[in-house]
């Protein structure tokens, strides 16, 4: 019973999987029409972006403070407080920016999306723009997964530079770091391909698997209160999951 | 007149023959006849859970039937392509039993909407024809409220502009006088009147509400057990002696739709049956 009872969830967990793989290939396909809708599209980056600024600057602008402040200390043990700047913009470019940021909008605007859709489909609204010879797919689907696409990679960029700033703020004017050791060293370290635009690869990835995850579980919420409140847990479970196997999969390809 | 024995009308617009699906394990038509002629409201009665709803979405094409066809204005709805349910949907309009509206839209963007989506209009003209709707329904006062402020009357009756905002053939009402007061209730039933006979649409109405089946449909199909079990005019069903019609128009409590939901012999489930104890 107990084995059965596994293995049903196994194959319902590959099944879903599968599910998600077709629905991707579905808005993929409904990508094109959707510029149709391009207003749509431009409110759906102007809510997953901008409204998730606030939270993303003052994320990255406290990751970036305690990142200089750990490396700070670590780094004076063995005398090389000058590698500060590098360090930290290193982490940051590479790793955290994309990450964190990631896992902030799935929180944010991921939940929000699979709210919304799960309710438009309790209320019908989907039902009621099919029956309008408008295909939800295209109206509602694919400017929600354009807008995380687009995004995402902004809001990394945001995310680092406050990151930047935060170490800025506690190596130089607060711990007394020479300024322009702190800048020299990471201007001439940090790499624009190999450091600066695999991050951003990495979050552009992230942008797309965290709003095709949040599209998906609105879309296909059971139409209940309890359903769509399930669909929204699982957003942000199965999007933090993503991410960070993605992560470490897409650091072994790039590095 | 019989079930069984319907003649097939040349200007039926909406042709049902022998329609099976299956939901679940449940058995929703098995076999199901029926034909909607041109103009006129057609009304379909029947217990709740009989699928009428389900018919709706046959007719539109939302749900493929496992067997059957549906024929709606020439057209083989279970083999049309997307894009042509598509196109055939700009010429249907259905009221959803909960309005549907978009929420996050004021109630003129809502009857807006299909024409953005489907015409290029001049902007003026796109206004007008909005307000024509809006004041069809007697709510063009109310075109930049927000669907969140209003009644449950209001919000049909804007559903209703929207759905005639591309002057359909063909419009389904589901369920369209559940839930409001007899003001809203009578404001409705006029509304699918004169909608009806001024813009000479066809009109299929799902509902229980047997007064105002009464004073609005022309003829009635009363489905049950995935089967039409009588047709006709409402006051000729009303008086028609069959026990489905007896129970139905009588409103009585137990007859062909029992009142014990199917469960395990009463006696033996309690242990009071022989050779239990």
């Amino acid at each position: 019973m107990n084995a059965n009872l596994r293995r049903n969830w196994l194959l319902q967990g590959i099944a879903s999987v599968g599910e998600c793989g077709l629905f991707f290939v579905a808005v993929l396909g409904a990508l094109p029409k959707s510029l149709c809708h391009w207003r749509e599209s431009c409110r759906q980056v102007w809510f997953v972006g901008a409204m998730s600024l606030v939270i993303v600057m003052t994320c990255g602008l406290f990751v970036g403070m305690v990142l200089a402040l750990q490396l700070y200390y670590t780094l004076s043990i063995f005398g090389g407080t000058a590698a500060l700047g590098t360090v930290v913009a290193l982490s940051l470019f590479r790793e955290l920016g994309p990450v964190v940021t990631a896992l902030l909008v799935a929180g944010r605007a991921g939940t929000a999306v699979t709210a919304e859709i799960g309710l438009m489909r309790a209320t019908d609204q989907l039902d009621a723009m099919s029956m309008m010879a408008v295909d939800p797919l295209a109206y509602v689907a694919a400017p929600r997964f354009l807008a995380g696409v687009i995004a995402m990679p902004l809001l990394a960029c945001v995310f680092n530079a406050m990151g930047i700033f935060g170490g800025h703020l506690v190596g130089v004017t607060w711990l007394g770091l020479d300024n322009g050791t702190f800048w020299g060293n990471m201007t001439s370290t940090v790499d624009l391909h190999r450091d600066i635009l695999d991050g951003l690869y990495k979050s552009i990835v992230f942008g797309g698997v965290v709003s095709l995850i949040a599209v998906f579980q609105g879309y296909t919420a059971p139409p209940t209160s309890e359903g769509v409140a399930y669909s929204t847990t699982r957003t942000v479970v199965f999007s933090s999951i993503v991410i960070l196997a993605f992560d470490f999969v897409m650091t072994a390809f790039m590095t | 007149m019989n079930a069984a024995d319907h003649v097939k009308t040349a200007d039926a617009l909406v042709q049902v023959r022998g329609l099976r699906t299956r939901i679940g394990a449940k058995m929703i038509f098995d076999g199901l006849d029926l034909e909607v002629p041109r103009g006129g409201i057609t009304a379909i009665m029947g217990p709740s859970g009989t699928g009428k709803t389900t018919l709706l979405r046959h007719i539109t094409g939302q749900l493929r039937p496992d067997a059957g066809s549906v024929v709606v204005d020439g057209e083989e709805v279970t083999k049309l392509s997307r894009r042509g349910l598509f196109d055939l949907r700009e010429r249907i309009g259905y009221l959803f039993q909960n309005s549907a509206l978009l929420t996050d839209f004021s109630v003129f963007e809502n009857v807006a909407f299909p024409l953005r989506r489907h015409a290029r209009l001049p902007e003026e003209l796109l206004r007008n024809i909005v307000l024509t709707k809006l004041q069809a329904v007697g709510l063009r006062g109310a075109a930049q409220l927000m669907p969140s402020e209003l009644s449950g009357g209001m919000a049909r009756r804007v559903a209703l502009a929207r759905a005639i905002v591309f002057d359909p053939m063909l419009i389904l009402y589901d369920e369209p006088f559940v839930g409001l007061d007899p003001i809203a209730l009578n404001q409705v039933l006029r509304l699918i009147r004169t909608l009806n006979s001024t813009l000479g649409i066809t009109s299929i109405l799902v509902a229980h509400e047997l007064a105002a089946i009464r004073q609005v449909a022309d003829r009635v199909y009363l489905i049950a057990n995935g089967k039409l079990v009588a047709q006709g005019a409402p006051d000729e069903l009303a008086h028609q002696d069959s026990p489905w019609t007896r129970q139905f128009f009588g409103g009585e409590a137990d007859g062909p739709v029992p009142f014990q939901y199917p469960a395990p012999d009463y006696a033996t489930e309690l242990g009071f049956a022989e050779g239990t104890r």
